[in-house]
């Protein structure tokens, strides 16, 4: 009510008589800068809902993208809130310095959000295996403190080794400078020959760099150190130099993204090390990383120095059957030689099923025949060989070492909680190693089928709108007409409203769909809908007519249809994983989201509809809008205004309208007088057309003297005769119209904005007043109201006050409404005073309808 | 002695009484005496667009501004079916404004007068409705039915 009332004060102002207005160009200039402010807010507004809408629909995971993305989109829409306050200022003159602090709240949540750092922790240059855990991972990357768990916790046999730490490559960087050299968020993920090239380049610096000198004798002693760990099992150390980058099998298998170094001697480790480091920077690992949201800083690699193992024979397993995770098995590759060859799938392996069931039966066994195999070098390095005659086609393992490995397999994956993925080798003395674990990717579960766009026996009702949120909802039609029909809403209904409205929230938690007529995917409502998650298809344009009441039906919001009836075939497929929901960029971009999209100031009206309570980017866009609106409202009214540069508009209406233009309102002709032809304004044009070609009620012109003359008694007071004569003031631009009617005893303002986004698009009414008694006049609004709500307006009425929007339709509904408009106000001029009883009422909406408005 | 009452305790306020602008339809009016035939009220008061009075219009001017047609066919001497005529009668006469159809009214009452006093002008006149004014103001009618009740009755009561 907080809004009618401030609304009423304009009339009481507006009673003063009127005066003849003067030229005052600086007035009107005013009047100019502050509708530019309103227009520039308008279309930040636009902008920061865009922008909203995009950043929501990047959480749905159909998208990649970087930490760089969520950084600049945050930039830019820091700026334009930051110019919808600044505009909202000029426009209220400083009404609302609470919007700064609010903002600067919002913000400071953010930029934190944003700045949050990976520390790499400081350490030892070299962490030996035997102090390794899983808890290091941010120290020894995620492979070596897989294997410091495997080693030291669970104490399967792994090779020994020692981890160049993530502090020695932080040490080497910094003493290179190589952080101010590598600049990846210059590159977008996109662009390929970009990545190619900051790759290289990356790995020439990292190559061409200096190792810190104690970094170099730490590693040399450590190698040093490790030789004489295993003096007694080889003579000469060789090792396998491995990356074990921070973040890798943590969350995520960067699985063969970097390198690793097979059978290095002393004199290259050095080199090999800058090699592994290096090969952080491949294009692919750049793609990966920034694809699954890592930060520049967050490329961080630890190195594994590790004995290396002259295998017979090697190999993967899995703990489960990846392509079957129901089956009960263990599934063991094998291959003569060094791993590398079974991992890259580059000769055919042995394959072994064996049971998971506590006799570890061998289900199957297969030994196809193995040409070639890998091989440690005698010196350094690994060749290619023939595989000995007397192996080909021979099984790799006995049963026994079989069981063995199925045995350390289930000791892993309990250990770790879930499936396995490991590599193991079998060494000359037919000692069996682990040479690595991570997580198992199960296939069958992340298959995503596409979704059916043909379901037979189902009849499509609508096949067009707007996706705002994608999903598959199903339920019974639920039809919102009027904003009182949310209070009964039934749980897992689909919403269906004439059009959107921030007020759903309210029921978004119980709604399975929302399907509308109008609306648009930047909406308040959209944002709301994909903050619940609830599919929604807007701009159906025949949904209320098309959807019955109760009716049971699918919409699928991802490829746009909805059935009839109840598809639990497609409500399935419709179900979704969101591949992306773990990694560390799209953590970050829900955490700012969160200070920018929920939306806590639904209704204007309420008392927590001010600055302070702002508590997100949303809330200060919708609050500045509305204030926006509300302060050109006033503006037809302002005391500024008579003073203003206005023009006289001669036109055939029984009004006196005098125009002032805020631009392209007015095409001025030879004259200083303007005739209906000059208004250049779109919505003012409609209310002038539609006006001038109807037929007024009132007296013939002519013979208003002669009956003045009749009788002098009248129901009025004297002075309220001169309210008749007042000018009526319309404040316009090409878009715009503010224009203040007193029409008889009554005034009416209508301000509407008709422009080509429909975010901005609206129709603002207030209508007061009336010459008869309180309860005619009540009657009359009454009657107004009705015919509103036929053509959807929102309808406030208190009394003879009444208040009514509508918002967000594209410019010819708009200039539609703004036709009816013009017709119900000419219908209803002085009409209060025949309004006897409620059945006259009912008796004129009809009347109207028949007469002047034909629902689209 | 019992007292005779005063007109203001006799009047129907303007508001509870039919009134309309003298641009609105025969047919407007017709409607609105319909739909005010349980208050009994028969008569719509004219006012211009400045409320200020400008006659008056009642069920015989109502049907007289309906019936022409019918009647003049009739006159003539053709035997018509009166029923048919009910539902196709004159659409013509019913968009016309009032005003040509009111008969123009200068005999007005004011709230001091004495009931006797508004007796002798609705005698005079031959009328049974007058508007009564208080400062020049329109503020309800009186009917001859209320008037009649209160002298009647006050000579009924005299005479015990």
């Amino acid at each position: 009510m907080r809004g009618v009332r401030d609304l009423l004060s304009i009339f009481r102002r507006a009673k003063k008589k009127a005066e003849i207005p003067e030229a005052r160009p600086s007035d009107r200039e005013l009047f100019k800068e502050r509708y530019l402010c309103f227009q520039k807010l308008l279309s930040g507004n636009n902008a920061i809902l865009e922008i909203m809408a995009d950043m929501e629909e990047k959480l749905s995971g159909d998208y990649i993208f970087d930490i760089s993305y969520v950084r600049s989109t945050c930039k830019n829409m820091v700026e334009k809130v930051q110019n919808i306050i600044q505009n909202l200022d000029k426009l209220s003159n400083g009404k609302y310095p609470g919007l700064y602090d609010a903002f600067k709240k919002i913000n400071s949540v953010i930029e934190e959000s944003l700045t949050k750092e990976a520390e790499i922790p400081v350490t030892d240059y070299i962490i030996p295996f035997e102090q390794a855990t899983k808890d290091m991972v941010s120290s020894v990357g995620g492979k070596n403190a897989n294997l410091g768990e495997i080693k030291n916790r669970l104490n399967l046999p792994v090779p020994e080794g020692f981890c160049i730490s993530a502090y020695a490559f932080k040490s080497f960087m910094d003493h290179n400078k190589l952080r101010d050299k590598i600049i990846l968020s210059s590159v977008d993920i996109g662009d390929i020959v970009g990545l190619t090239e900051i790759s290289k380049e990356a790995r020439e610096l990292i190559m061409e760099a200096q190792i810190p000198p104690d970094l170099e004798r730490s590693i040399t002693n450590a190698y040093l150190e490790l030789s004489q760990k295993v003096a007694h099992r080889v003579s000469a150390l060789h090792a396998s130099i491995r990356s074990s980058a921070i973040h890798e099998d943590a969350h995520f298998t960067f699985a063969g993204q970097y390198a690793t170094a097979l059978n290095v001697v002393s004199e290259s480790l050095i080199a090999k090390y800058k090699e592994v480091i290096a090969s952080l920077f491949t294009a692919r690992a750049i793609f990966y990383y920034k694809s699954k949201g890592f930060q520049e800083e967050d490329m961080a690699m630890a190195v594994g120095v590790v004995e290396m193992i002259d295998a017979q024979a090697s190999g993967v397993m899995y703990s489960r059957d990846p392509t079957d995770a129901g089956r009960y098995a263990i599934i063991i590759n094998a291959v003569w030689g060094l791993g590398s060859y079974a991992v890259e799938g580059r000769v055919s392996p042995n394959t072994y099923v064996v049971s998971r069931d506590t006799d570890r039966t061998i289900l199957e066994k297969s030994a196809p025949v193995q040409r070639v195999m890998l091989k440690c070098s005698y010196g350094a390095g690994v060749e290619e060989v023939e595989v000995p005659g007397e192996r080909r086609g021979q099984l790799c393992l006995t049963d026994n070492q079989i069981k063995t490995l199925a045995e350390y397999a289930l000791v892993l994956e309990k250990h770790y909680g879930k499936p396995q993925d490991i590599e193991w080798a079998l060494d000359q003395n037919d000692n069996l190693f682990i040479l690595q674990a991570r997580p198992l990717r199960i296939l069958a579960e992340k298959a995503e089928k596409p979704i059916p766009t043909t379901f037979p026996g189902y009849k499509v009702l609508i096949d067009k709108g707007q996706i705002a949120c994608k999903g598959v909802g199903a339920g019974k039609v639920y039809l919102i007409a009027r904003e009182e029909d949310l209070k009964n809403f039934p749980e897992g209904s689909v919403l269906v409203a004439k059009h959107t409205s921030p007020k759903f929230v309210t029921v978004m938690n119980k709604a399975s769909a929302i399907i509308t007529d109008v609306g648009s995917r930047t909406g308040h409502m959209a944002s709301l809908a994909r903050e619940y998650k609830v599919p929604a298809i807007l701009n159906t344009e025949i949904a209320m007519k098309t959807l019955k009441a109760g009716q049971e039906i699918t919409v699928d919001a991802i490829n746009r249809n909805i059935y009839e009836g109840r598809i639990d075939e497609l409500i399935e497929a419709g179900k979704r994983e969101n591949p992306f929901k773990d990694t560390p960029v799209f953590e970050i971009l829900a955490m700012v989201l969160k200070s920018i999209v929920p939306l806590n100031l639904i209704y204007p009206e309420d008392e927590r509809f001010r600055p302070e309570f702002c508590e997100t980017f949303h809330d200060i866009t919708r609050f500045a809008h509305e204030m926006a609106m509300g302060e050109m409202f006033k503006l037809s009214d302002s005391p500024d205004i008579r003073r203003g540069e206005a023009v006289k508009l001669q036109v055939k209406l029984p009004l006196e309208i005098y125009v002032i233009d805020l631009g392209d309102g007015v095409e001025y002709g030879l004259d200083k007088v303007i005739i209906p032809d000059n208004i250049r304004s779109i919505p003012m044009n409609v209310l002038l057309r539609t006006m001038m070609a109807l037929e007024w009620p009132g007296p013939p012109p002519l013979n208003v003297k002669g009956l003045l003359t009749v009788i002098a008694h009248t129901t009025m007071e004297p002075q309220s005769q001169e309210a008749l004569w007042d000018p009526s003031f319309a404040v316009i631009s090409k878009e715009y119209m503010n224009f203040s009617i007193r029409l008889g005893y009554h005034l009416q303002t209508i301000e509407a904005y008709a422009g080509d986004n429909i975010n901005d698009n609206y129709i603002h009414f207030l209508f007061k007043g009336g010459g008869a008694s309180l309860d005619r006049r009540a009657r009359r609004t009454r009657l107004i109201k009705e015919v509103l709500e036929k053509m959807d307006f929102n309808v406030d009425r208190t009394g003879d006050v009444l208040d009514a929007r509508v918002t967000k339709y594209d410019r010819s509904t708009i200039e539609e409404k703004l036709g009816t408009l013009a017709r119900l106000t000419v219908f209803t001029k002085q009409l209060d005073m025949t309004l006897f009883n409620e059945a006259m009422v009912d008796w004129y909406i009809q009347e109207f309808i028949k007469k002047h408005y034909t629902a689209e | 002695m019992p007292e005779v009452k005063k007109l203001r305790e006799l009047i129907i306020p303007l508001t509870d009484y039919p009134h309309m602008p003298h641009w609105a339809t025969l047919e407007e009016a017709m409607v609105l005496l319909n739909f005010a035939y349980e208050t009994g009220h028969d008569t719509v008061l004219v006012f211009d667009e400045f409320y200020k009075l400008m006659g008056v219009l009642n069920q015989r001017e109502i049907l007289r501004g309906v019936q022409p047609k019918f009647v003049e066919i009739s006159l003539e001497g053709v035997p018509v079916e009166r029923e048919d005529l009910m539902t196709t009668a004159n659409p013509g006469q019913l968009k016309k404004p009032i005003r040509d159809f009111m008969f123009p009214f200068d005999i007005i009452v004011d709230i001091e007068d004495h009931i006797l006093k508004v007796a002798d002008l609705m005698l005079q006149h031959n009328i049974s409705l007058l508007p009564v004014t208080e400062s020049g103001k329109v503020i309800g009618v009186v009917r001859m039915h209320d008037i009649f009740h209160e002298i009647t009755g006050f000579i009924i009561k005299s005479k015990k």
